[in-house]
C-alpha cells in the first residue's frame, strides 16, 4: 500500500508542477535559512574539549585597576600578566599547566624556492600538547628547559609540514624563523578545535596556529602578542623588559587538575600567591581568582552570543512562516482534489487510508523541499564564509549531525505542513462530493 | 440482504434542521433488483448513502447481510463497503487523471489483492463491459455511456454482492441508457442484488420491484408494473 501511495503522490505532484514547485520552494527556503543559522550556532556552541572538560581549568587572577573592575562577565581579566604567568609556572601542583600567547614569525626554508611567509605562531610551554591531547605525527614536544631558556626548537602543524616538507618526517630538519635557525622537533596532526577554546579572546573562530615555539624565547625574540594586550597602569619602566614586568595582560593560562585534592591545593596556592603579592603592593582589589572548565569558559566568553541565539529563533520563525504558506497551498490543492477522495471513500478507502495517502504526498513534497533546503544551506554557509573572509571558516560547514538535523527538520516541517490538510480531507463527508461532478 | 428499520437521518445546519429520512423501513432480498423513484429532495440519495455505509444514520437499525452495522467504526465500515458494496453514480465519478485500468484498480488496492489478481479481475470486468481495448485511455477520451460502463466495471471488480446505483442513466441519452440498463440486468441475473434510483419510469418498471420515497419515507410498495401510471400521473 505504501508503494501505491508513493506512486499516487508522485503522479499528483507531477500533475500540478507549478503549485508543487511553489510548495517545495517554500519549504526549501525555510529549511535552508534555518539550517544556515542553526549550523553556525551549533558549531559555535560546541565544546571541543568536552572529553577533558572536568579536569581542565582556565586560570584568571584579579590584579586589575583598584578603582575599576575589569569589563568582563565575571569582572576579572581574561588574561594574565607575564610575571604572574611565570610565578604560577613555578607551582608543581597541576598535572599539566601552560602559559601561552599567539604571535607570528616569518618562515623561510634554506635551499628551496618556497617564498618566505608569515605564520601564525603560538609561544607556549611544552605541556600544551599533553594538556589539550594534541596528536603528534612525528616527534614530540621540546624539553622542559626550553620553557625557561632560549632553545630554538619548533613544532609544526600538519599543514605547515605539508607546505615545507611535503608531509615527510621533518624531525631534525632546520627552518628559519625571523632569520634565525630553528630545529623541528615534532609535527602534530590536523588539530583545529572550534571554537578555539584555548584562546577565545583573540579570534574565537580563527584556525589553530601553524607553528608552536617554546615559552623561553621571549627575551631572545622580544615577542609581543598577536592578539589583545590590555593594561590599566601607566608604567614608567622602559623597553621590552619593562613590558614583561608591566601590569599588561596578554598571556593565557591553563591547568590540568585531576583530583579534588589538587583543586583544593591549587586554590590554596593561588590564594597564597595573591596574598603575598598584596603585601608587595599589587592586587589591590578584593582577593579573587577564577578557575573555569572549558564548558564554563565558553559560556563566560559568550562564544555563542545572544544575538546569534536570537537569529536562530528568528530563522525558526521564518521556517514556520514558510510552513504555514505550504499548509495553505497544500490545503488548496487537497480540497480541489476532494471529489477524488470522495470516490476513494466510496470504493472502500477508510479515513485513515485517505489521511495516509495525503500525508505521504505532503512528506514527498517536504523531503524534496528539505533536500533543496540542505543545498541552499550549503550555499548559504558558503556565502557566509565568503562574507566573513575567513573569520569563521571553521564554522561554516555542516557536520553529519547537522545534515541529519536538516533532514529531520524538513520531514518535520512537511509533516506539520501536511498533517492538517490531510486531516481535513480525510474528515470531509464523501457524499457531498459524489452528487455531481 | 438489506434490512432497515425506522432509520432516521437529519442534517443540521446553523439555521435549519432537515429530516432527509424519517422512520424509513425497507427490506431487500438477496438477488433482487429494486428501483427507487420519488420526487427531488425526497431522500433517495440519502437512503443510498446510508445503505452503502457512506453516511451514518441518526437513528434506527440497519442490518446488512444480517450484521448490525450501526455501531461499526470507520475502518470496519470501509472494509464492508469495499468488500460487499459497489457504487455507481449519475456523474460517473471516474478519477480524471487515472486511466481506465488504474480507475478499476482503486477498490482492488484497498482490498489488498496482489498485482496478479488485480490484473486478472480488471481485464475480466473490462471485457464484460466491452472496453478491453481501451484500458490505457483516460476517462475524458470516452463517451458518457462508455464512462458509465467503466464505472460499472469498477463497481463490479471486487465482486460485490450489492450494487447501489444513483440515477446511473441520468446523464445519458436513451440509447446509451438502455445499454447501461441491459448491463445492470445482466449483472443482476448473475446474482448481484441491485438497488437503483431513477427518474425514468420505463427503467423503473423493468426492475423486479419499485419503491417510492416521498418526504423521507417509503410511501408505497407495489410491483413494478403499476409504476408507470404512478410516475406519469
Ligand atoms: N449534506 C447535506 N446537508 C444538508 N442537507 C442535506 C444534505 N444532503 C441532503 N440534504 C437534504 O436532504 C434532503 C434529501 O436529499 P437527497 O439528496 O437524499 O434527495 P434526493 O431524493 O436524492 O433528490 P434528487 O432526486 O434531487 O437527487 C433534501 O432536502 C436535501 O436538501
Ligand atoms: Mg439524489
Amino acid at each position: 500500500m505504501f508503494g501505491y501511495y508513493i506512486s499516487l503522490a508522485l503522479r499528483s505532484i507531477r500533475g500540478t508542477p507549478i503549485l508543487s514547485a511553489l510548495m517545495i520552494a517554500a519549504i526549501a527556503v525555510g529549511v535552508g535559512a534555518a539550517m544556515t543559522t542553526l549550523t553556525l550556532n551549533h558549531m559555535m556552541s560546541q565544546n571541543p574539549l568536552d572529553r577533558k572538560d572536568s579536569v581542565l581549568y582556565a586560570v584568571q587572577l584579579d590584579g586589575w585597576d583598584p578603582n575599576e573592575a575589569y569589563d568582563s562577565n565575571n569582572q576579572m581579566p581574561w588574561q594574565l600578566t607575564y610575571k604572574d604567568a611565570q610565578a604560577l609556572l613555578r607551582s608543581d601542583i597541576p598535572t599539566h599547566q601552560i602559559a601561552m600567547h599567539r604571535t607570528g614569525f616569518t618562515v623561510e626554508k634554506d635551499n628551496s624556492d618556497l617564498r618566505p611567509f608569515t605564520a601564525d605562531t603560538r609561544a607556549t610551554t611544552r605541556d600544551f600538547f599533553t594538556l589539550f591531547d594534541v596528536p603528534f605525527i612525528y616527534g614530540g614536544t621540546w624539553n622542559a628547559d626550553a620553557d625557561k631558556s632560549p632553545v630554538q626548537q619548533v613544532v609544526l602543524s600538519k599543514e605547515t609540514n605539508d607546505k615545507l616538507f611535503d608531509g615527510e618526517n621533518s624531525v631534525g630538519k632546520s627552518i628559519s624563523l625571523n632569520g634565525e635557525p630553528f630545529t623541528v622537533v615534532g609535527v602534530i596532526d590536523h588539530w583545529n578545535p572550534v571554537p578555539k577554546v584555548y584562546d577565545l579572546n583573540n579570534g574565537p573562530f580563527n584556525d589553530s596556529e601553524e607553528l608552536y615555539i617554546p615559552f623561553g624565547l621571549h627575551r631572545r625574540f622580544e615577542m609581543y602578542s598577536w592578539g589583545n594586550t590590555n593594561g590599566w597602569k601607566n608604567d614608567d619602566s622602559e623597553g621590552y623588559e619593562g613590558f614583561l614586568q608591566s601590569e599588561n595582560i596578554w598571556i593565557q593560562y591553563w591547568v590540568q587538575l585531576d583530583t579534588a585534592e589538587q583543586v583544593e591545593q591549587y586554590r590554596d596556592f593561588l590564594t597564597g600567591y595573591i596574598r603575598q603579592q598584596k603585601e608587595q603592593g599589587r592586587f589591590e582589589r578584593p582577593l579573587k581568582f577564577g578557575l573555569s572548565h572549558p564548558s564554563e569558559w565558553l559560556v563566560l566568553n559568550e562564544a555563542l552570543r545572544d544575538d546569534n541565539r536570537v537569529l536562530g529563533w528568528l530563522s525558526l520563525a521564518f521556517l514556520l512562516v514558510c510552513v504555514v504558506n505550504a499548509v495553505a497551498l497544500l490545503l488548496a490543492k487537497f480540497l480541489r482534489k476532494a471529489p477524488e477522495a470522495g470516490v476513494r471513500r466510496a470504493l472502500g478507502a477508510s479515513r485513515n487510508a485517505v489521511f495516509t495517502q495525503h500525508l505521504i504526498e505532503s512528506a514527498c513534497i517536504g523531503i524534496t523541499g528539505g533536500l533543496f533546503g540542505i543545498l541552499l544551506a550549503i550555499l548559504g554557509l558558503q556565502s557566509v564564509k565568503h562574507l566573513a573572509m575567513g573569520y569563521i571558516d571553521q564554522l561554516a560547514y555542516m557536520d553529519w549531525q547537522m545534515v541529519l538535523a536538516a533532514i529531520g527538520l524538513a520531514i518535520l516541517a512537511s509533516l506539520l505542513a501536511g498533517a492538517y490538510p490531510a486531516w481535513r480531507i480525510s474528515r470531509t463527508n464523501p457524499s457531498i462530493y459524489l452528487k455531481t461532478q | 440482504m438489506l434490512k432497515m428499520h425506522n432509520i432516521r437521518k437529519s442534517y443540521r445546519t446553523d439555521t435549519i434542521e432537515t429530516h432527509a429520512l424519517r422512520d424509513f423501513s425497507l427490506e431487500v432480498a438477496e438477488g433482487e433488483f429494486v428501483s427507487v423513484t420519488g420526487p427531488s429532495g425526497s431522500g433517495k440519495t440519502t437512503f443510498l448513502n446510508i445503505a452503502g455505509l457512506l453516511e451514518t444514520s441518526t437513528g434506527g437499525q440497519y442490518l446488512l447481510d444480517g450484521e448490525d452495522v450501526s455501531g461499526l467504526n470507520d475502518r470496519d465500515r470501509s472494509r464492508l463497503r469495499n468488500e460487499k458494496i459497489g457504487f455507481i453514480f449519475q456523474g460517473f465519478n471516474l478519477i480524471p487523471d487515472l486511466n481506465l485500468f488504474d480507475n478499476i484498480d482503486v477498490p482492488l488496492r484497498y482490498r489488498g489483492f496482489n498485482a496478479k489478481e488485480r490484473r486478472k479481475r480488471i481485464e475480466k470486468v473490462l471485457e464484460q463491459v466491452g472496453l478491453a481495448a481501451r484500458a490505457k485511455h483516460l476517462p475524458a477520451q470516452l463517451s458518457g455511456g462508455q464512462q458509465q460502463r467503466v464505472a460499472i466495471a469498477r463497481a463490479l471488480a471486487g465482486e460485490p454482492r450489492f450494487l447501489l446505483a444513483d440515477e446511473p442513466t441520468g446523464n445519458l441519452d436513451s440509447l446509451m441508457a438502455r445499454q447501461v440498463m441491459e448491463l445492470l440486468e445482466f449483472i443482476n441475473e448473475w446474482g448481484t442484488t441491485i438497488v437503483m434510483v431513477t427518474h425514468d419510469p420505463d427503467l423503473a418498471r423493468r426492475a423486479h420491484r419499485n419503491i417510492q420515497i416521498v418526504d423521507g419515507q417509503v410511501s408505497d410498495m407495489r410491483n413494478a408494473n403499476s409504476v408507470a401510471e404512478a410516475a406519469t400521473a
